[in-house]
């Protein structure tokens, strides 16, 4: 079994310039506590309990990284609280973004409301990879913030739903957004293709080329109403 | 010129303007006595207006390479250059301003702004490895075609995500390495020419995979753009060498740094595997499968990537060479050609010539893509220390919760692929 507390009383004071390999025992420990749930959980909440603490940035930067692996349901109230914290949040998101359980794309979607900036299109990007928040991203699709719109769409466009593409569709985008869209409702239809349900596709670039869209977009657009038709 | 088929967004060049530029018109297009051949397109020059109006992004030591390659060829007018460094792209401006003797080439901080340009028709991206997916995608939204080194991708999921950008608009996406089709010309000859039968596996060597950077802080140089070079990477202090663009993959280069670049694997995986994927023709494939064997006996773990029609490719097979070719010589097979790039000079000749042609290039990104898939899978293997299944239809790890934690990694505020 490896000895972690001489890494973890590194990790304390851990800074730019320091010996990464302080901290290699830590890295291994991500791989060898696979098969050991005990010392799973011990090294997740030594690691967690860095986050609050005033350990340097690149001490939670680490922790971060790590967390991305080993990180469960009990690492997301810590690294939630991390997300309005515009030194770490991206770091917080990091770790949320790649844990598979509910629970970290519910604290996305809470934080959500609560930020506002870049901060807030980090949070619509986790949760476009996630796959998850169409009902939070919808609104925001008409967001003042254009740059908080934009990444909206983005994001449903990732998500690829019937319910992210009807959104879309339903949105009529500012002049300075409406390649984004377009580019988010042509996702949506290939995905739904993909998926099956050409119905749905057929749906989003109906509605694409009952606008005005770009010569590129039609033509985009056009592509995919085609391969939508039965065959 | 004539409009490229299907394509929105044709080649053309004002000639007027490159007249103008060229000091040779006034409003009334009053010619000199003496007129260059080369504008009136005699010998081997091409019109100006039929020239493929060309940006390069990322000009670094690849991408300065790359620059000198595109700017050398009469078939491109070159227009814009795009660099996070001021002394990079002011010193890249005046190479082109000096060859069309002008002053037209505009020098760009913030590619989007290259890439809004309606005038391009294809631009050359040499980024470091972080940056290629946000300036691929974003290029094909704005109609341009584009050749992207390798390595294309940072991660798993970016691979699709740039093919369905290439497909969706109708592009031509070209991956960049010269080296697959170019340096393993013996081992081609072997596994296509029909001689030694049929492949069945193919090693590859390539050593390190990268790992976190944690050099000190340091002043950012005057004219630095350090907040665009980190773009869509984590917050990290300024350091030389960091962002050094030299070809090392140990220590002191972005591409030994995990938040870059995968390190050797991608840098020279790219290469060797895309080369693998050629010789033993899995290109339009991945593998299913990643055997990850341990260290055993003094040599170190290595991995043996399954195919669905049963060919293998290694990486770092203890008693192979790199490229090594296993046939079954009992096995033979018919003869067949050999791909080869279309146009005119190694493999930006042949992104040039699709680009007019609108045909796939040689370095199809579906191709680059599956090179990657190798790269990244490998790499996600020797990092958990064990085998994977992979779902290339579905590109995911079925039932593999902690392998698919590392298919991609979340983007720092406010970038998005």
């Amino acid at each position: 079994m490896l000895d972690l507390d001489p890494a973890f009383e590194a990790l304390k004071t851990f800074d730019y310039g320091m010996d990464r390999h302080v901290l290699d025992s830590i890295d291994g420990a991500a791989v060898t506590t696979r098969n050991d749930p005990a010392a799973r959980k011990d090294l997740e909440s030594r690691l967690v309990a860095v986050l609050p603490s005033t350990a340097p940035h690149d001490a939670k930067d680490f922790v971060c990284r790590v967390l991305r692996i080993v990180g469960t349901a009990d690492a997301v109230p810590a690294l939630e609280a991390l997300l309005a914290d515009a030194d770490i949040s991206h770091m917080a998101r990091y770790a949320l973004e790649r844990i598979p359980d509910p629970k970290a794309g519910q604290a996305l979607e809470r934080q959500l409301r609560a930020v506002s900036g870049p901060l807030k299109i980090g949070i619509i990007g986790s949760l476009g990879t996630r796959g998850e928040g169409v009902s939070s991203l919808r609104p925001l699709l008409l967001d003042p913030d254009e740059a908080v719109a934009r990444a909206a769409a983005i994001a449903l466009g990732h998500i690829g739903s019937a319910d992210a593409s009807k959104a879309l569709s339903a949105t009529k985008p500012t002049p300075a957004l409406a390649a984004i869209f377009a580019n988010a409702s042509l996702e949506c239809g290939e995905k739904l293709l993909k998926a099956g349900h050409a119905k749905e596709a057929k749906a989003a670039y109906q509605a694409l080329l009952r606008g005005t869209p770009s010569p590129i977009v039609r033509a985009a657009a056009e592509r995919g109403l085609k391969a939508s038709e039965p065959a | 010129m004539t409009d490229k088929k299907s394509s929105p967004n044709p080649l053309q060049t004002n000639r007027r303007d490159f007249l103008k530029a060229a000091g040779l018109a006034s409003t009334a297009l009053a010619l000199p006595a003496f007129v260059p051949a080369s504008v009136l397109g005699r010998g081997a020059a091409v019109p100006p207006s039929e020239r493929i109006i060309v940006g390069g992004i990322g000009l670094g030591n690849q991408g300065g390479s790359d620059f000198g390659s595109f700017l050398g060829r009469q078939q491109v007018q070159y227009v814009a250059v795009c660099d996070v460094r001021k002394n990079v792209r002011d010193g890249k401006k005046g190479q082109v301003d000096q060859k069309y003797n002008s002053k037209d080439c505009v020098a760009y901080n913030d590619f989007r702004e290259l890439l809004a340009r309606e005038d391009i028709n294809a631009v050359h991206v040499a980024t470091p490895d972080h940056w290629h997916t946000l300036v691929v995608t974003e290029a094909c939204r704005r109609g341009k075609d584009v050749f992207c080194q390798k390595p294309e991708t940072l991660t798993l999921r970016e691979g699709p995500i740039m093919i369905e950008h290439a497909r969706r608009y109708d592009r031509i996406v070209s991956g960049g390495s010269q080296r697959v089709l170019e340096d393993y010309r013996g081992q081609l000859s072997q596994a296509w020419g029909g001689k030694y039968g049929k492949a069945l596996a193919i090693n590859v060597i390539t050593n390190n995979l990268s790992h976190t950077c944690n050099l000190p802080a340091e002043a950012v140089p005057e004219g630095f753009d350090w907040e665009m070079w980190l773009g869509p990477a984590p917050w990290a202090p300024f350091n030389s060498k960091r962002c050094d663009g030299n070809f090392s993959t140990v220590e002191n280069s972005w591409r030994s740094y995990w938040d870059y670049s995968g390190g050797e694997i991608t840098d020279w995986g790219a290469h060797h595997f895309g080369g693998a994927t050629l010789v033993v023709d899995v290109r339009d494939l991945q593998p299913q499968e990643v055997i990850y064997h341990p260290a055993e006996g003094g040599h170190k773990p290595h991995l043996e990537f399954v195919y669905p029609n049963g060919i293998r490719i290694t990486h770092c097979k203890p008693g192979k060479q790199n490229m090594e070719v296993d046939s079954d010589e009992k096995n033979p097979i018919a003869a067949k050609a050999i791909p080869a790039y279309k146009g005119q000079g190694s493999i930006i000749g042949d992104f040039l010539y699709s680009v007019r042609s609108h045909e796939k290039p040689f370095r199809d990104i579906e191709q680059a893509v599956n090179t990657m898939a190798l790269c990244h899978l490998g790499t996600i293997a020797y990092r958990l220390q064990r085998s994977l299944k992979w779902d290339a239809a579905r590109q995911t790890f079925p039932g593999d919760a902690e392998a698919n934690r590392l298919t991609d990694r979340a983007r720092r505020q406010p970038w998005q692929v």
